[in-house]
């Protein structure tokens, strides 16, 4: 019979004491005890070259255009909703998702079908503005979808690169970190789209 | 030469000067200030004149206008784009005998822009040959570096690909290449994923009997 | 910009925002608290400090991926927990063999190993080896229980399961490292 008694499990968890044992068990009690003593606890202290591949991979990630797979592989369409959440509290800028749907050619050969998505819960009014809108925030106000906290719009461009920026609640301008950034000029950052 | 394309360059301009500013001030009206849309039109002629374009600087102008930007910092942001055109322009020149196109030296800006130097711009020019335009390199190019991927490691592996006989569709491709890169390695950097393809695509040119390669699997 | 307190000693949920509304670099705050905290759990998981390292090194990125949905940002901790241990049950799902824990790897460096008692030394092997041969499940408990010291409630409100069922499962324990003990004996 080699299963310990019920109550030199007891023991084991800590909720008897040698002397709390019968006499008859308590060679079996030190025996316990002795197996308990021989589990190792010593720390594991691993490398902090960790933390640099840790950051190497949010970094990248953190720079990752979400839209170039699917208009360059037009394969399948997979939607990734970064569900970002915006802060008014911290003057950090939001970070929002593009969303590049079909990049099948619409029947001017010269265009392309782009759809824009955003998840932002707390915003009133979301819009789009860019090159190809002349940067107005009103020309292309956002729609609220199905989807609790998602926002869309479907445009046509023309082929060719632009520029564009979210602009939340009417004010807060922000670029989408899925996408290539570049510097505006005025302290901000503007992603890049090549169609 | 050059003296003489700078004179007709001058003539053609300054036949439609007025047209161009009417077009700058019409764009402009309601969307910056007054001042502003003066400094814009001031700069817009001297680059004009310069062979350069001028919508990027208008466009710079209305974004401003639009992101509620003060004017002098507009103005910082125009000129500071009319110089990066500028730049451009002469790094495009170093690379080849015929004067560099308007969309060229957008893209080249916008290279610039995204942190690739002048030099960078006069090597890709270099390379890009018949079959790639200019534009169209400088602008794939421009957006590997806004992805991350350092300066060195983009002009090398454009140049990959296109030494590598890739066509255009090939370096159209590479931004998302990149991208598939970096999300389907464990930690691996907008550089490493570069890296990885520059040597695939030597590999590929480097190769017995190989032509072209074929298009790459995204 | 205003952070909310200093940035030392920024608690983990404001950690967690700042990274959600876009700061990714601060992500390294929790990396750096965290890294070793778990790391002595992962090991006798996995059987190695090596798969320790990869585990952890997993468990971070995808904690990263995943931090919207963590819903309760001050418990980054106990959230984080859960996702390396996931990490650690597939590992040994996909590992046919499992590594045995060689003792004398997982101990530091330093003076006096070579001095240690042998027949410790040797009791902690078997031990060891004994530990790793157990189910996951029962190895778990284990290691929360008599290496990481956590009580029985704990480790129940960690895993989400019941104290009954976890001493079951301890107890089954207990009886299989005895009978690898005395065969090896």
């Amino acid at each position: 019979m080699t299963d310990f008694h019920p109550q030199v499990k007891q023991l084991l968890d800590g909720e008897l004491t040698l002397a709390d044992l019968p006499a008859a068990l308590r060679p079996e009690g030190v025996e316990a005890l002795r197996l308990l003593a021989a589990v190792d606890r010593e720390p594991v202290a691993l490398p902090s070259t960790l933390d640099a591949r840790v950051l190497a991979a949010v970094r990248a990630r953190a720079a990752r255009p979400s839209l170039w797979r699917r208009f360059l592989a037009p394969r399948e369409i997979r939607v990734r909703l970064r569900p970002w959440t915006l802060v008014p509290a911290l003057a950090a800028a939001a970070a929002l998702v593009l969303f590049l749907s079909s990049p099948a050619r619409t029947p001017t050969a010269s265009t392309v079908t782009v759809r824009f998505v955003l998840f932002a819960p707390d915003a009133q009014q979301v819009s789009l503005a860019g090159t190809f809108n002349q940067w107005d925030p009103a020309a292309t106000p956002l729609v609220r979808t199905g989807s609790p906290g998602v926002w869309s719009a479907t445009l046509i461009l023309p082929a060719g690169q632009h520029q564009y920026a979210f602009v939340v609640d009417g004010a807060r301008w922000v670029a989408d970190p899925g996408a290539p950034a570049v510097d505006d000029g005025f302290g901000r950052r503007n992603s890049v789209l090549s169609l | 030469m050059r003296t003489f394309r700078a004179f007709l360059l001058l003539a053609l301009v300054g036949g439609g000067t007025t047209l161009r500013a009417q077009d700058i001030s019409t764009r402009l009206a309601g969307r910056v200030s007054p001042e502003v849309a003066a400094l814009v039109q001031r700069l817009a002629t001297s680059a004009a004149a310069r062979g350069l374009p001028v919508d990027p600087l208008i466009q710079k102008a209305i974004e401003g206008g639009a992101k509620g930007v003060p004017a002098d910092r507009i103005a910082a942001a125009v000129r500071a784009l009319a110089g990066q055109l500028d730049v451009a322009a002469a790094a495009l020149t170093r690379a080849g005998p015929t004067h560099p196109d308007t969309d060229a030296i957008a893209a080249g800006a916008f290279a610039l822009n995204a942190g690739l130097n002048d030099t960078n711009v006069t090597t890709l020019a270099r390379v890009s040959g018949p079959r790639h335009t200019e534009a169209a390199t400088l602008r794939v190019a421009g957006t590997l570096a806004a992805m991350g991927v350092p300066a060195a490691q983009t002009v090398e592996l454009v140049t990959q690909v296109i030494e590598a006989g890739g066509e255009s569709a090939d370096v159209l491709a590479l931004p998302g290449q990149v991208s598939e890169g970096v999300s389907h390695g464990r930690g691996v950097t907008p550089a490493q994923a570069a890296a990885g393809l520059a040597r695939a695509a030597a590999a590929r040119a480097n190769a017995p009997g190989q032509q072209k390669p074929k298009p790459p699997h995204p | 910009m205003d952070r909310l307190g200093a940035r030392a000693a920024a608690p983990d949920g404001d950690v967690v925002r700042a990274v959600l509304a876009g700061d990714a670099e601060r992500y390294a705050e929790l990396v750096q608290r965290y890294r070793d905290r778990y790391a002595r759990y992962a090991a006798r998981m996995l059987g190695s400090p090596d798969a320790a390292e990869d585990a952890v090194q997993d468990a971070f990125i995808r904690a990263y991926d995943q931090l919207a949905q963590c819903r309760d940002p001050d418990n980054f901790a106990g959230w984080f927990f859960l996702i390396l241990r996931n990490r650690c049950f597939a590992e040994r799902r996909r590992t046919k063999r499992e590594a045995v824990a060689d003792v004398s790897q997982d101990e530091l460096p330093g003076p006096g190993r070579a001095d240690r008692d042998a027949e410790r030394s040797e009791t902690q092997q078997l031990l060891a080896r004994g530990v790793s041969e157990l189910t996951a499940e029962q190895r778990e408990v284990f290691v929360l229980k008599h290496v990481e010291g956590l009580s029985y409630g704990e480790i129940a409100e960690r895993l989400g399961t019941s104290v009954p069922s976890l001493k079951m499962r301890m107890h089954r324990a207990y009886d299989r490292l005895r009978e690898q003990l005395r065969d090896r004996a």
